[in-house]
């Protein structure tokens, strides 16, 4: 197999604050990896930097054997890798199918010659069938995220970055949402790359797991090991106590 | 894609058919020279909505294509006495050519060095008009330019067939896919980059979309006035255009275009006000903007017809 994403020596630094040190890893096609690590551990910064929303203070990022340091977001998107955000950013004052027949319009869509049914059809794909015409405005945290999804896969991605999308759900609404993003991994050949705070939620779902802490890459392994791994247990313990301090 | 309400069109109709019957009514050409200039201004105003409207990126310079379609036409009827038909094509291409040299460089950025570069531009644009009087006549401007129709009347219905193509072209526009991805660039950029678009490149095209209108407009104001001068660059221009859009209702077009000729209108008829013309045409527009942040003419339209749709 070949590496779909090879990340070599990347560093960021925020003035004299560094958010990722030195971080080095690869994803193979088909993959589907987590990224774990306590909040501040630079998990979306490093996201930010693999897909062209911030440049690296230092290091490189080769996707599909092309480096795609100094690219512009969309261009990174149309290279084949998407995103979803953190905190949902939909297109307020559009409905839902507007908000996915955008990125339906960029280069990468551009075999997809009837914009609206690709657009609906992507919103049933993600369980938002049949809603096409709901604004934005009113939709719950869960169904945002799913939207984020249909947007993300509007564009044809090789590879999906999922950036917390379980955060904020309910333990029903996180099931659902976890089949779907099984299912879309396993049906439509996408290597995904999941951030999650939280061991428990993704451990049933990844096969392998890059854990951070304080910008740094401090373990790599399948999550059995990752659970048992010293330094994450103390990365957690230190949290939860730094927390029950300042509580 | 979204389709136009029958409405709508209905209400085109009967407005365009008011407006090129108005004249009839009341045969002067001083009054036909006023709805001239109606509309003209109708067309500087909907073609700023189309690119600032959409995208939310405001120009605060649209003198500077206004001026640049104005001097072409100006320095081939004129100066070089061309057949004062090529200053419309002509007046397009230039006012494109200076859309490119400042949207080109500044809307790539975030923040507000687009609306500033606009700005400065088309006051630069006004100053050179002084500095170089030799060629540009410098305050008077340059007069003579040849007429292009034998009568007011037959003019103001060529430049009232003119808005009504513009509007339909840019609603066409606003209301396609193309017209999306502005809305969609007004609402969130990074989005769009999340989305696969190239943001910089809508917005340019979209500007020059909109200069090219505008340098048409301003063209026709030009061999309307048979003269121009350094003033068409002013910011007092610029501005006039953004308060229309704003009280027709912000990326609306038709909203724009209907505005420009009501609040034109207002001040000729307020002449008779003599000193106190701008402080209640102030007043007046004060008012609208702060009672209706929304605008006038396309919400209240779309009140008016909520049920007919
Ligand atoms: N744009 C930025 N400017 C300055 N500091 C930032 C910026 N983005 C993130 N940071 C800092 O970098 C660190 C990592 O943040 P982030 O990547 O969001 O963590 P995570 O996603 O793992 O919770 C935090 O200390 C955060 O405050
Ligand atoms: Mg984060």
């Amino acid at each position: 197999m070949t590496d779909l994403l090879e990340v070599n020596g990347v560093t960021k630094r925020f003035g004299g604050l560094t958010a990722v040190k030195n971080a080095s890893f690869t994803l193979k096609k088909g993959e589907f990896t987590g990224i774990l690590g306590p909040n501040g551990a630079g998990k979306t910064t490093l996201f930010n930097i693999l897909t062209g929303f911030m440049q690296p203070t230092t290091g490189t990022i080769h996707f599909n054997g092309e480096l795609v340091r100094e690219l512009a977001p969309y261009k990174v998107v149309n290279r084949g890798m998407a995103r979803t955000f953190q905190l949902t950013r939909p297109f307020v004052g559009m409905n839902l199918l507007e908000n996915v027949l955008v990125a339906c319009m960029s280069p990468r869509a551009s075999e997809d010659k009837d914009k609206e049914a690709r657009a609906s059809y992507l919103l049933a794909q993600v369980g938002l069938g049949g809603r096409d015409k709901e604004p934005v405005e009113t939709l719950p945290y869960g169904d945002l995220r799913r939207l984020e999804i249909a947007r993300a896969l509007a564009t044809r991605p090789d590879l999906l970055l999922l950036d917390e999308p379980f955060a904020g759900l309910g333990s029903s609404e996180i099931e659902q949402l976890a089949q779907l993003i099984r299912r879309l991994h396993r049906e439509e050949n996408l290597t995904i790359l999941l951030i999650e705070h939280k061991l428990r939620e993704f451990m049933a779902l990844v096969s392998r797991v890059i854990a951070m802490n304080f910008g740094e890459i401090i373990a790599v392994g399948p999550p059995e090991e990752i659970v048992k791994n010293e330094k994450v247990i103390e990365a957690y313990i230190g949290k939860t106590e730094e927390a029950h301090a300042s509580a | 894609m979204k389709r136009i309400a029958p409405i709508d069109i209905a209400g085109g109709i009967l407005v365009v058919a008011f407006l090129a019957l108005l004249p009839m009514f009341a045969a002067s050409n001083y009054l036909t020279g006023v709805l001239t200039v109606c509309v003209i201004y109708g067309i500087w105003a909907s073609s700023w909505d189309f690119m600032s409207g959409l995208t939310g990126r405001e120009n605060f310079g649209h003198s500077l294509f206004i001026g640049a379609g104005a001097y072409t036409a100006g320095f081939l009827s004129s100066i070089w006495s061309t057949n004062p038909w090529i200053s419309l094509p002509l007046g397009v291409v230039i006012a494109i050519a200076f859309s490119l040299l400042v949207g080109f460089p500044t809307l790539r950025l975030r923040g507000p060095y687009f609306a500033l570069a606009m700005l400065s531009a088309s006051a630069i644009l006004q100053r050179l008009c002084l500095i170089f009087w030799e060629y540009t006549g410098g305050e008077e401007g340059i007069y003579g330019l040849d007429p292009l129709m034998k009568t007011p009347l037959h003019y103001y219905w060529f430049v009232l067939a003119i808005l009504v193509v513009t509007v339909i072209v840019l609603t066409l526009l606003a209301q396609s896919h193309w017209g999306l991805l502005l809305r969609a660039i007004r609402g969130d950029e990074a989005t769009c980059q999340a989305a696969g678009i190239n943001v910089t490149f809508y917005k340019i095209v979209s500007l020059m979309i909109s200069a090219g209108f505008a340098g048409l407009g301003g063209a026709l104001y030009a061999h309307y006035q048979l003269q121009v001068s350094p003033p068409l660059f002013s910011v007092v221009v610029s501005i006039t255009v953004i308060i229309m859009v704003y009280v027709g209702g912000i990326g609306s077009i038709y909203g724009a275009a209907i505005a420009a000729i009501l609040l034109t209108l207002l001040t000729e008829m307020l002449r008779g006000f003599g000193e106190y013309r701008l402080w209640i045409y102030t007043l007046t527009l004060m008012l609208i903007l702060f009672f209706l942040p929304n605008g006038l003419i396309a919400p209240l339209w779309r009140r008016l017809t909520e049920r007919l749709r």
